[in-house]
């Protein structure tokens, strides 16, 4: 080859290989443009991670093309711009080096680099606001939510940092009623699809259950004329995040009001089982009622009952129940339904602030599997008001609306598993030994895997 | 009806002359007690019911008429005559 064909190739080979670098880095430049605007980065289930590994501050002063010159030399790029904190950017390395050692180099470059340190660790959670507090005005009065005077609340604040929404989930209030025009409850109340049937009974014929049923008048109007079945449902579903009122343990979710208790507050054995019948036909007929929350009993048996819980059981439907108020030990005074020894049956006793038992609260080592806050519990009541209760009552929603949360994430989740995962997910209490199966109270944020 | 602690107290005597067939004037109150309840059949059902158990707060109110004592256990919204003749019994609400 002749000296000047050589220089020539060389000349074609440098300015390809130039040509190459610089489209290369126009490539980079352009995914700089496209960055994504929230760091939407995750730990893959493997635990490999995927997208940017530093965040890096340069120091004030340093130009563009210099960021741009270090970044190029290690193969790097900005994925994102944090605008709020001038110089700040979160970085990809392309090598996927340790993300240690590659922030170790960018701090070498100490004229340049104010900081710069590793992702560690950045969870699912990361796609939710870092605030969960929800702007309800009254939620500073939901102790049992997040004391932040003491302790012995659910941990909410934590558990909804995973979610708070449960908008596919039906939670049956079998109760005095719902009152569905409450407005911080109205748009948690369960609507029937249009898919869906009305409810037809072999005996009554067709009833227009647009949003729950009533089994002491047999129609489809299930309005809370007590207060005791609207305080429960506030506790499982009050909407969340709306700027009025209290937020319930799940921000969205559907509320099914089963009344079956009147006026005053209580009703008969008979009329809970029509409800129960009610809400086992709905879910055959594809309504997603996964929990029921029994806030109420007696100390009177019932096969019937019992039976009809049974074939709740069977249709996959968690049935949470009170242990009562009577200060005793259910293990040799029953308490029923919570008594009932069914798969699909979790008896919840109730709490205080201080985290202990409640004075009125009935236990039970054999026969009571959990405790859950249930003294001076602000929720939803007739009227569009807000009133503090007490009672296992407020104890067992507390239980309904964490199942409901842990569904919201695993909706193929079994009845079995999730009876499992609730009565593990418990902050320990030594002194419920021996007066619970499991000595503690539920916490939102170790049912939904802190 | 809502009740207070005042008609509540006159609302078990009028239930109790009657019942017994006495006069009001002989029926006496021994003694009227605020208590928390256990539940909203006040702790008292009568047969076949089930009551939410939410803690209530109300009166328990001793009456003595022919030489016995009688329980009645009022909140603002019921009033209940308990063990009488051997059951519970809702007297309003």
């Amino acid at each position: 080859m002749k000296q000047e064909n050589l220089l020539t190739n060389i000349l074609i080979v440098v300015v390809a290989v130039t040509l190459a670098g610089v489209l290369g880095q126009i490539r980079r430049w352009n995914a700089e443009i496209k960055v994504e605007k929230s760091v939407q980065t995750s730990v893959t289930s493997s635990g490999q991670r995927k997208g940017p590994e530093l965040l890096v501050k340069f120091k004030d002063g340093v130009s563009e093309d210099q960021i741009r010159t270090l970044l190029f030399s290690k193969n790097d790029v900005i994925e994102d711009v944090i605008e709020t904190v001038s110089g700040l950017f979160s970085i990809d390395d392309l090598d996927d080096e340790n993300p240690e050692a590659v922030a170790e180099r960018y701090r070498s470059f100490s004229d340049l680099v104010e900081y710069a340190e590793p992702i560690t660790e950045i969870r699912i959670s990361s796609v939710f606001p870092e605030d969960s507090t929800p702007s309800d005005p009254l939620f500073p009065k939901q102790w049992h939510l997040n004391n932040s005077s003491g302790n012995g609340d659910i941990r909410a604040l934590t558990a909804w940092n995973r979610t708070h929404d449960s908008e596919n989930i039906v939670v049956a209030v079998l109760d005095t009623g719902v009152d569905y025009n409450h407005p911080d409850l109205s748009n948690n109340i369960w609507e029937r699809p249009s898919s869906i049937p009305a409810y037809f009974d072999t005996e009554l014929g067709a009833i227009d259950d647009r949003f729950g049923f009533n089994a002491i008048r047999n129609d489809a109007d299930p309005m809370d004329e007590n207060g005791h079945g609207t305080h429960v449902a506030g506790i499982i579903g009050a909407e969340g995040d709306n700027g009025i009122g209290i937020t319930g343990i799940n921000w969205e979710v559907q509320i099914l009001p089963l009344k079956f208790m009147g006026a005053n507050g209580s009703g008969t054995t008979k009329d809970a089982i029509e409800a129960i019948n009610y809400a086992i036909e709905r879910k055959r007929r594809g309504v997603n009622i996964r929990v029921i929350n029994a806030s109420w009993g007696s100390g009177v048996y019932s096969r019937a009952l019992e039976d009809v819980i049974r074939s709740a059981a069977a249709e996959g439907i968690l049935f949470v129940a009170a242990a009562g108020n009577s200060s005793s030990d259910n293990d040799r005074i029953p308490h029923y339904p919570s008594n009932y020894r069914l798969p699909n049956v979790i008896s919840v006793a109730a709490t205080d602030e201080s985290d202990n038992l409640a004075g009125f609260s009935s236990y039970g080592g054999k026969s009571v599997h959990i405790s859950a806050p249930g003294r001076n519990i602000l929720s939803t009541w007739l009227g569009g008001e807000y009133k503090e209760a007490s009672g296992t009552s407020m104890a067992a929603p507390q239980v309904a609306g964490i199942a409901a949360l842990i569904l919201s994430l695993d909706s193929d989740m079994g009845l079995i598993e999730l009876k499992e995962t609730l009565l593990k997910s418990h902050d320990p209490n030594p002194s419920f030994s021996g007066k619970l199966l499991n000595a503690g109270r539920i916490s939102a944020a170790k049912a939904l895997g802190e | 009806m809502r009740f207070d602690r005042h008609t509540a107290i006159s609302s078990a005597i009028d239930d109790l002359s009657a019942r017994l067939g006495t006069k009001s004037e002989d029926v006496a109150t021994i003694e009227v007690v605020e208590v928390d309840f256990p539940d909203m059949a006040l702790g008292a059902p009568v047969s076949g019911e089930v009551a939410g158990q939410m803690m209530v707060t109300g009166w328990r109110i001793i009456l003595s008429a022919n030489g016995k004592q009688f329980e009645y256990r009022a909140s603002d919204s019921q009033i209940r005559l308990v063990r009488f003749e051997g059951k519970n019994l809702v007297i309003k609400g």
